[in-house]
């Protein structure tokens, strides 16, 4: 019996060793880990978080513009299997906005996914022992440049209700913050990035959507090209805050051109390239089920000749859904890898022309607006020299030369004119803003 | 190494020379006590060896018995074992039906079993005849529907080739593992479903869940159900703590079929049959002013040019009204010498679904080998290959107006969606895709190649008269390559974007598990034995999925290359579990059992992969009619008994990590932080299950009663809290909260008649159980489906796990919104009811019957058809206010008329079968007919295809960019392949 015992032992030795075998922890096999890249990152970490950074403003952009154009009544989304765009959306029936559905918390939160990005190339390359000062400054100014855009296109949606702009440190969110300081603070973070592109080197790369911002003789990105995009994207900031003088001083140091391309700007890429994205927005015309169209006014509002029209092309047959019909399909975005604007040079005129209004400089403003009005095929500006009439007439170029670019609805709140929206169903309403998401309680 | 090695070489080179004694042969005949007709395959052995025999198809049976060993045991399941003295030269045994299965041997540890009769746990046994004996279903995991106590099954949909989700005891686990841990002869097969990339196409988790909505089958559904002898389920971490943090969904312990000793057997059997849906929900009849009102002109137009031609079509019924054909063959050989048993089998699976084109083929080869060595040493070799291949369509929900069933809902009858003279598909101009056309031209396949393994080594080191010492080594591998392809020809009408798509998906998954167990058992007297146990595990897992997505097709050419456009993506993921344990059985007087065990679990999974969590189990039982002092024969068991255990649930691979997904724009590689933050320091779930009970059988057993009450408990509930989104994340991983599921679960077996020529047997089971959100120490958040407005499940502290809450107008201000509990969707109570009728020995009657009492659903089905119009009963006005239906639920703006009671009274199966009489000769030994149908009738007041339904599938693996499936929100109902229903015929022939 002893001798078995001990025999036992033996086996049941062998047994625990079958158990520790093989030794180790088990790491992540399939993506970098967000909690080591910042520990002392390469220049190409951070060149991929750079990439990273421009990919994230792209998540969600899609259903961004789609449900600012439905509330601010540029386009009908029809789709099969999502009803929302054209109930709660628009207010039909009993319906009101969910504080806890896509159309608010997609956006917001891939937002807010961009802005963590941000932080985390700051810390990258804050923490970065390799690189020079003036590259670790163009890092930080790309960083605080995009991160603003985005915390401006959720106060876009929010308005009154406010966003939070301190969320640095995830586990110590600062509070909600009030359109005013929100748009304050925005207006600084972009400050803090003109700060840091001032001097910085340009070492990453950006998609042709930031060719805009290259220079000869190399044709390479550079720091001033940067700063133009980050004042442009001041310029419009200043205007939300109705901070005239401040928005044409953001002109001066932006790419706005009054006579240049109206098309030149700042813009998201898309491409079939590998592990990319395709502008979600591009269906071909004539299609049915799950559409974009322009809404019914779009064509008539529009002034005679006016060639924005192509905007918004003829569908062989109107399309209904819910008792809403348009004949026009949303022909803006017309190919799988058409870029988005994030700020192009017409807004950048448009807003001149703004800036001027309010300043009563109304010769400057019509000039301005005749750049617009004649390059889309129509006459100089006739109408009345008033502020107001000046105003509308801004507002209608902006309209139509911004249509399904996501600022129609945001403009007509600037303006108080939300009550001027169409409003197609018996019961329809149109929203001023967004609630805050369900989950932002957590 | 080295040394045990020989250490271990030694050991079985003394056992195998340990004794050649003189033996005498014992011959006799089994019988059956009651009626005296022959048994055939009793297993006859003497007594403390390995040695064995099986009785003939006349009962007879001869066996070599050592002198020295007195007793023989007779064993044969339904039967009573009975014992006998192996002294003379002839042993004729009658043995007695043992109604109340008493004496059925039940696996309480890893590698030790129990008498029912002094089990402390409800273990649920279900034998091959209780799986596929009535109305074969179509795969394994379908088969189990309604036969599990405790169990709440569902369909997640009618695609072939399955997937089903199985809980037992309710909610174990919301983000882990929620799905049980399926052993096949002791080898851990691995049960995930992977998706095969159709959200690239339908965009379902792009909007409202980011949850894969791809409906991938899971992949125990390869398993042929023919193979299998039976099964045993523990149900939670009282009766499987052994099983460690696997255990915490219940273990499911299937056991093959394997030879015997004795003649050859040669089965072949047949069954024939065809598929149909069981319930379409139909149309919406237009009118000239419905089309014009619904629409408008031009449509109002189409409509009349359609009357005129009388070219209305039933586009629901055109879609989903196939009839399938079913033709499952299954050949079996078993048999074997004395030293060497087999049991091989060959089988062939061919069904058509009820939608063209989609179908399930399972081919698979079986082959289980056992062999002793000598007296003291045998082994047992499995082996399984399975190749299936499963067409599933394109259903469930979607955001690109893709599925047959969402396009459907936009599609009136009036618009034709035919072939032209050409051969090209019209387009529908109601929706983004002619679902005609997707159906004809694209495909969804899964193909499985599977290899399954393993190998037993059991081996006796020592014997005497008190003593036996068996050491156990169990090796298993579990090893597919599923291959999925996706394909959408560029003439469909939904790819004027993409032109074309070809996803394809190549999964390679090994799971290996290594087991040892030492096993003693002591016997100093006859009125006590000491079972003992100590081991070891080793599980690891190896999975890879590889995913390419390739649009702008070559022509009609699908290989990826042949593409404009590529995106490949990886996903891999590894595990290493081990554990230790020790076991110790004790049973005085063979009416008290007293069990304790403790097990260590680690696991690479947890934060800390070196910490060992500890697991004890402790059970009782005392069965006081085998008490001295016991005199009321007419109860012949009466047994009290309870059980404690503990076990954990690891968390998700990958849920210490916070990711940096690939994201790149303009050519250039990026990395952007994923939107789940990951916690380095997250830990298993714990789980502490205390269940009690009573077991009671009277007269002769032929009534008996089982009564189990459960109360389970889990600790650090593993959770994908929502966090603020301004943090950047949209998913946390935390262990935040407590959740308890108390139950009832109630057994009664009767055998009313049991006359000569006619017996009844009926099995009736009810359970309950509730669930309930002890602590959350995370702010309530919701599950989905698809936000407040369309009703969502919703965890919150003191709240049933399983609830479900929505939007609806507050009623004292109906311009604003409230959110309220609407339902729950946790069954009030399940019910099944089996019988058996059994006439002359040769006509068998079987039928089960399921009743589900409640338990809601999040019906979306009926949502889409209101907000295409196509709703049946879209004009009809039920409430007579004079709006009609459909817009009136479109505009109440309240997500109450979602939320929809899906009970159901359903007959399961249904099968009668006749063994015709074959005079005795040499070839052909029986012969079988029968017929059977399987969810043929069911009862619901539920308003979609089937109250079995779930978007959201059941345990869909997450990976590196999708999520997968969570433990709660199944019932959830968006156009689904229909559920369908089958009818058999069969025919069996034994050689």
């Amino acid at each position: 019996m002893k001798h078995n015992i001990t025999k036992y032992i033996k086996l049941a030795s062998l047994l625990l060793v079958l158990g520790a075998c093989q030794k180790g922890d088990i790491p992540n096999l399939n993506t970098p880990d967000a909690s080591l890249i910042t520990v002392n990152p390469t220049k190409g970490e951070l060149d991929n978080l750079v990439t990273g950074l421009e990919s994230g403003m792209r998540f969600n952009l899609g259903t961004y513009l789609e449900v600012v154009g439905v509330v601010g009544r540029e386009i009908y989304r029809f789709a099969g299997s999502e009803p929302r765009y054209t109930i709660e959306l628009l207010g039909g029936g009993a319906s009101t906005l969910d504080n806890n559905t896509f159309y608010i918390t997609n956006p917001w939160a891939s937002r807010y996914r961009t802005v963590r990005q941000g932080y985390l190339l700051i810390e990258g390359a804050q923490n970065a022992t390799t690189i020079t000062e003036p590259v670790r400054k163009g890092y930080l100014g790309i960083a605080h440049t995009i991160m603003a855009y985005q915390l401006l296109l959720n106060l876009n949606m929010t308005d009154e209700n406010g966003i939070r702009v301190d969320v640095a440190d995830y586990k110590n969110l600062g509070p909600f913050v009030e359109k005013t300081p929100a748009l304050e603070a925005i207006a600084q973070m972009l400050d803090q990035g003109q700060a840091d592109l001032t001097g910085a080197e340009i070492a990453f790369p950006l998609a042709s959507g930031f060719d805009l911002a290259r220079e000869a003789p190399d044709n390479a990105l550079t720091a001033a090209g940067l700063i133009r995009f980050n004042r442009a994207l001041a310029a419009r900031v200043a205007v939300y805050r109705q901070q005239w003088a401040a928005a044409l001083t953001a002109l001066n140091a932006s790419f706005f051109d009054l006579n240049g391309s109206t098309s030149a700007g700042f813009y998201n890429s898309f491409s079939t390239n590998s592990n990319d994205q395709l502008n979600p927005l591009f269906v071909p015309q004539n299609q049915s089920g799950e559409i974009r169209l322009a809404h019914p006014s779009y064509a008539t509002d529009i002034a005679p000749g006016d060639d924005r029209i192509a905007k918004a092309t003829l569908r062989n047959a109107s399309a209904t859904q819910n008792g809403l019909t348009s004949n026009r399909d949303a022909w803006v975005y017309t190919s799988n890898s058409a870029p988005i604007p994030i700020i192009r040079n017409e807004e950048l005129v448009l807003i001149y022309a703004e800036a001027k209004i309010q300043t009563n400089a109304f010769p400057d403003a019509i000039v301005a607006l005749n750049r617009i009005r004649i390059a889309h095929n129509l006459p100089a500006y006739t109408g009345a020299l008033t502020q107001a009439a000046l105003l509308t007439e801004m507002l209608q170029q902006r309209r139509y030369s911004l249509f399904f670019e996501g600022h129609r609805w945001v403009d007509m709140r600037r303006y108080g004119r939300l009550g001027e929206l169409p409003k197609d169903r018996p019961g329809d309403d149109v929203w001023e803003e967004f609630p805050i998401p369900q989950t932002e309680n957590n | 190494m080295f040394l045990s090695k020989s250490t271990l070489m030694v050991l079985l080179l003394i056992c195998s020379t340990y004794m050649l004694y003189a033996q005498q042969n014992v011959t006799g005949r089994v019988t059956d006590a009651s009626f005296g007709k022959p048994i055939p395959g009793v297993t006859v052995r003497v007594a403390n060896t390995n040695r064995g025999t099986i009785s003939d198809a006349d009962g007879r049976y001869t066996i070599a018995v050592p002198s020295g060993s007195t007793q023989l045991t007779f064993s044969f399941t339904g039967y009573k074992t009975k014992t006998a003295s192996a002294g003379s030269g002839t042993v004729n045994i009658a043995m007695e039906e043992d109604f109340a299965r008493l004496d059925e041997v039940v696996v309480t540890g890893l590698a030790t079993t129990v008498k029912r009769s002094n089990l402390a746990n409800a273990v649920a046994t279900i034998s091959a005849r209780d799986l596929a004996g009535t109305a074969p279903a179509q795969t394994f995991d379908a088969a189990l529907s309604g036969k599990i106590p405790g169990a709440q099954i569902t369909a997640n949909s009618g695609a072939p080739g399955g997937g089903i989700s199985v809980k037992m005891r309710g909610i174990t686990s919301v983000f882990s593992n929620s799905q049980p841990l399926y052993v096949i002869d002791g080898i851990f097969v691995n049960s995930v479903a992977v998706p095969a990339g159709l959200n690239d196409i339908t965009a379902a988790a792009s909007a409202g869940n980011p949850n894969n909505q791809d409906n991938p089958s899971s992949r125990i559904a390869d398993l042929n159900p023919a193979d299998i002898e039976s099964i045993e389920i523990l149900k939670g971490a009282s009766a499987a703590a052994l099983y460690g943090s696997k255990a915490a969904a219940g273990v499911v312990l299937i056991t093959t079929k394997r030879g015997k000793t004795g003649r050859t057997n040669i089965s072949v059997n047949q069954e024939t049959g065809f598929v149909k849906v069981r319930h379409l929900l139909g149309q919406r009849v237009f009118t000239s002013e419905t089309a014009l009102e619904t629409y408008g002109a031009p449509q109002q137009a189409e409509f009349l040019a359609a009357q005129a031609a009388g070219k209305i079509y039933d586009y629901e019924k055109e879609l989903y009204g196939e009839t399938g054909l079913v033709l499952n063959t299954n050949l079996s050989v078993s048999g074997g010498s004395e030293k060497t048993t087999f049991y091989f089998s060959a089988n062939r699976r061919a069904e058509d679904g009820i939608i063209k084109n989609t179908g399930y083929l399972n081919s698979s080869l079986r082959l289980n080998i056992d062999h002793r060595i000598n007296d003291r040493i045998s082994v047992g070799i499995t082996t399984n290959y399975v190749n299936s291949s499963a067409d599933r369509g394109l259903t469930n929900n979607d955001n690109n107006s893709v599925t047959y069933g969402v396009a459907l809902a936009f599609t009136p009858g009036f618009t034709d969606l035919h072939k032209d003279e050409l051969g090209n598909y019209k387009p529908n101009n109601y929706s983004a895709s002619n679902f005609l056309e997707t159906r004809d031209k694209m495909t969804n396949n899964e193909a499985v190649n599977r290899f399954t393994t393993g190998i037993k080594l059991d081996a006796r080191l020592q014997q005497n008269d008190k003593t036996t010492t068996r050491v156990v080594m169990n090796a298993g591998v579990d090893y597919y390559n599923l291959k999925t392809a996706a394909i959408f020809p560029a003439s469909l009408q939904f790819m004027a974007a993409l032109k074309g798509a070809s996803i394809q998906g190549s999964t390679n998954n090994l799971n290996t598990n290594l087991n040892g167990y030492l096993i003693n058992n002591f016997n100093p007297s006859s009125k006590l034995s000491f079972n003992t146990t100590i081991g070891a595990t080793l599980e690891t897992g190896n999975f890879e999925n590889i995913l390419v997505t390739s649009t702008q097709l070559i022509g009609t050419q699908t290989n990826l290359d042949q593409a404009g456009a590529t995106t490949a993506r990886q996903f891999r993921q590894k595990y290493r579990d081990n554990g230790i344990f020790a076991q110790e059985e004790i049973v005085i007087m063979d009416a008290f059992t007293l069990a304790g065990g403790i097990r260590f679990d680690r696991s690479t999974n947890n934060g800390d992969y070196k910490k060992y969590y500890v697991y004890p189990k402790g059970a009782v039982s005392w069965n006081l009619a085998k008490m001295a002092f016991w005199h009321m024969s007419a109860i012949n068991s009466l047994k009290l008994r309870a059980a404690f255990g503990q076990s954990g649930n690891v968390p998700p691979y990958g849920s210490k990590f916070t990711q940096l997904i690939g994201s790149n724009t303009g050519g250039f590689p990026g990395s952007l932080i994923d939107n789940q933050l990951g916690n380095p320091d997250i830990r298993p779930e714990k789980q502490s299950e205390f269940e009690t009970g009573i077991d009671i059988a009277v007269l002769d057993g032929r009534v008996s009663l089982e009564a189990t009450y459960y109360n389970k408990k889990i600790n650090d509930l593993l959770l994908r809290r929502a966090p603020s989104p301004s943090t950047g994340f949209t998913a946390e991983w935390a262990n935040a909260g407590d959740l308890r599921n108390r139950g009832i679960e109630l057994g009664l077996s009767l055998v009313p008649i049991n006359a000569k020529n006619i017996r009844w047997t009926s099995n009736i089971n009810w359970w309950r159980n509730r669930s309930l959100v002890t602590k959350l120490s995370i702010d309530p958040f919701a599950l989905g489906a698809f936000g407040n407005s369309l009703a969502t499940f919703f965890l919150e502290q003191g709240q049933p796990a399983t609830q479900i809450k929505g939007s609806i107008p507050d009623p004292r201000d109906p311009t604003t919104n409230v959110f309220v509990a609407l339902g729950n969707s946790e069954p009030k109570f399940q019910m099944s009811f089996f019988n058996e009728v059994q006439v002359f020995n040769n006509l068998s009657l079987r039928f089960l019957i399921h009743w589900k009492k409640g338990g809601d659903n999040i019906n979306l089905t009926r949502y889409l058809t209101d907000i295409g119009g196509t709703s049946p009963d879209f004009d009809d006005d039920k409430n007579g206010n004079g709006v009609k239906d459909g817009p009136e639920r479109l505009g109440s703006g309240s997500a109450s008329i979602f939320v929809q009671d899906a009970g159901y009274v359903r007959v399961r199966e249904i099968g009668l079968y006749y063994n015709i009489p074959v005079p005795n000769n040499k070839f052909l030994r029986a012969v079988r007919v029968g017929v059977s149908a399987n969810n043929w009738f069911t009862w619901t007041d539920y308003v979609g295809y089937d109250p079995e339904v779930s978007n959201f599938g059941s345990n869909t693996i997450n990976t590196t960019t999708s999520r997968g499936s969570n433990g709660i929100s199944t019932g959830v109902d968006v156009t689904p392949f229909p559920a369908s229903k089958r009818m058999s015929l069969h025919v069996g022939v034994d050689f």
